[in-house]
């Protein structure tokens, strides 16, 4: 078995309030794997200890009790820094640079140069779709663009662990599923993927497995289908049936002994795939 | 760039992750110098290098101010207050924008995504410093460019001026009106005046060591920018203070340690006020200067540990 890309282990941080001796337990003996090449998702309300945790991932805390490791290195290590790209909640970035010079400046950060950093800031920019804001300096770039040139910056050195956290926090669906579809790109390409995220909706589209958090403690883990099935239901959906196919159906549910049928009615699609269609209809007419 | 809602990147090559782990060196120069460069460059668009207008304005109005004074004594004065002014601007630059870079970084977050990288802290530390020390460098060669500017325009046209009458009186000798030229010169633009340039350097690299220093465990800008002023203000007390509360036997133990703490903890910025006889003419004695060096170095070295020492576990 291949080793896990995260490896949390009965992680305690407790912060101290001041001098008055008082603590706040934010992570609560919590343990979890990310297993290299999937999408892990830790879910949980606002200082439920999310935030916390990744942080003791990437080094930027020291855990009160237990451990964290990133391909098997302590998070402490520097080396580990080298695996992960990391995208902050609501990433500020220095402003006076533009696109291509933060990308310039982190992946000097990371030993790269030349030719080399040339052609991936190229790739990059290519990847987020924003070459042709390359030049404009980020004090000018939308929340969505900001989100996308962090996640390119995040993958800037290759890292084989990218750790994000609420990725699409204040972004408009369209830009939400940019970066969703970046995401799941990202995984089709072999990259670990761990982020944090209180948006189910888009947790649910993207990620391979889940887990619950709350007050510092994992509360449910597992991969979407287990955490979300009702086992003792069924649903069925039906293109172009018929008036006499449908009363069939409901004449064999009341001839089952114990079956009920609970909910019937259209397929409706989201209020989110709703407007991303409208918006890009209205695209398509313009251009 | 308008942002489209179709998928991006569809045609775009694999960016596929490495394989294994690379290995991250003890202490790399290249992320000093690229942290470094990028804070210069900050400060650059920040608009800071605007005060240099103000100063600038400051000296021009000096050098065309009309003292009632020889044009020696003239001259001496233009210089005492032009170095003055730069030496001010330059400790106060060197507060302001040292205090403006951690906490901002830290405010914006920005840290979190320059520390996730494989960067250690001391590396940032000194590329920090290493930035604030190049723009204080660069703004001190263009403020002595433009005092020597006007220092020299000043020294032609006394020397000139001063020239024509001797000879228009006829009352002088060749010898006499090479002498009284002389005096004038003696005050004007000289090589030594790049030593104080140099002093001034030193006392604002140490000033910024400092605001580093508090940066690194302060709340925000303000209070580390009242603070260093005040350590400042402070430091400039140190000879008038010893010889006060340790000299006096009347003083308890209590205050002659507590003066002496003071006096360890925080630099001596008297030192550095070598550079006003320089600027008066006179002479620069080599053995001062590099005592001089070896001290900021000194002090430089003693707070970047102390900084070290605060961050290098300090939680985000």
């Amino acid at each position: 078995m291949s080793e896990p890309a995260v490896e949390v282990k009965n992680l305690t941080k407790v912060f101290s309030l001041g001098l008055r001796k008082e603590y706040v337990v934010a992570v609560d003996n919590l343990s979890f794997e990310v297993k290299a090449g999937e999408v892990y998702g830790l879910i949980g309300p606002n200082g439920s200890g999310k935030s916390t945790t990744m942080k003791v991932v990437l080094g930027l805390m020291a855990a009160s009790k237990g451990s964290a490791k990133v391909f098997g290195l302590d998070s402490g290590d520097i080396r580990a820094r080298n695996e992960i790209g990391f995208l902050p909640e609501n990433p500020y970035f220095y402003k006076h640079l533009s696109g291509a010079e933060t990308l310039r400046f982190y992946g000097k950060l990371c030993g790269l140069k030349g030719a080399a950093l040339k052609d991936r800031i190229g790739e990059l920019l290519k990847l987020v779709d924003l070459e042709g804001a390359a030049n404009r300096r980020l004090a000018g770039y939308s929340k969505g663009m900001l989100q996308r040139i962090g996640l390119a910056q995040s993958l800037i050195q290759n890292p084989r662990l990218v750790i994000l956290d609420e990725p699409t926090a204040g972004v408009d669906p369209v830009g939400s599923r940019q970066i969703r579809d970046l995401i799941m790109r990202l995984r089709d390409e072999g990259y670990t993927v761990f982020l944090c995220s209180h948006l189910l909706e888009q947790v649910q589209e993207v990620c391979d497995r889940v887990g619950i958090i709350f007050k510092g403690r994992m509360r449910r883990e597992g991969t979407l289908d287990e955490l979300i099935e009702i086992e003792n239901q069924t649903s069925m959906t039906i293109e172009n049936a018929t008036p006499e196919l449908i009363a069939g159906i409901h004449e064999l549910i009341r001839s089952s002994k114990g079956a009920r049928l609970i909910e019937e009615g259209h397929s409706r699609t989201s209020l989110e795939h709703l407007f991303i269609q409208i918006a890009e209809r209205n695209r398509e007419g313009e251009s | 760039m308008s942002e489209t809602p179709t998928t991006p990147a569809e045609s775009t090559p694999r960016t596929t992750p490495r394989a294994a782990g690379k290995s991250v060196p003890i202490f790399s120069i290249g992320r000093v110098h690229t942290i470094a460069s990028s804070t210069v460059t900050q400060l650059v668009r920040m608009k800071t290098f605007y005060f240099l207008l103000a100063f600038a304005l400051v000296v021009v109005a000096v050098g065309n101010f009309n003292i009632p004074a020889t044009p020696a004594k003239e001259l001496s004065m233009i210089k005492k207050v032009a170095f003055g002014t730069m030496d001010i601007f330059a400790w106060l630059f060197a507060i302001v924008a040292t205090a403006l870079l951690i906490p901002k970084d830290v405010e914006d977050r920005t840290l979190y995504t320059i520390l996730a990288k494989p960067v250690r802290r001391i590396e940032y530390l000194l590329g920090k410093l290493g930035g604030v020390l190049a723009v204080i460098a660069i703004s001190l060669v263009a403020m002595y460019a433009i005092c020597a500017a006007v220092i020299f325009s000043r020294e032609s046209l006394f020397v000139s001026a001063e020239y024509q009458s001797m000879v228009a009186s006829g009352q002088y000798t060749g010898a006499e009106i090479e002498e009284q030229l002389s005096l004038i010169r003696s005050q004007g633009l000289r090589a030594e005046l790049g030593i104080a340039v140099l002093a001034s350097f030193f006392k604002a690299a140490v000033v910024a060591v400092v605001t580093i220093f508090l940066s690194t465990f302060a709340s925000s800008s303000l209070f580390t920018i009242i603070v260093s002023v005040l350590l400042f203000l402070i430091g400039h007390a140190h000879h008038m203070a010893s010889s006060f509360w340790l000299d006096e036997s009347g003083n308890s133990v209590l205050v002659q340690m507590l003066v002496k703490v003071v006096k360890v903890l925080i630099p001596n910025y008297q030192l550095f006020s070598f550079s006003e006889g320089i600027v008066q003419g006179e002479a620069v004695v080599a053995a001062l200067v590099w005592q001089m060096g070896g001290l900021t170095s000194g002090y430089l070295i003693v707070f970047l540990l102390l900084s070290l020492l605060v961050f290098v576990d300090k939680e985000f």
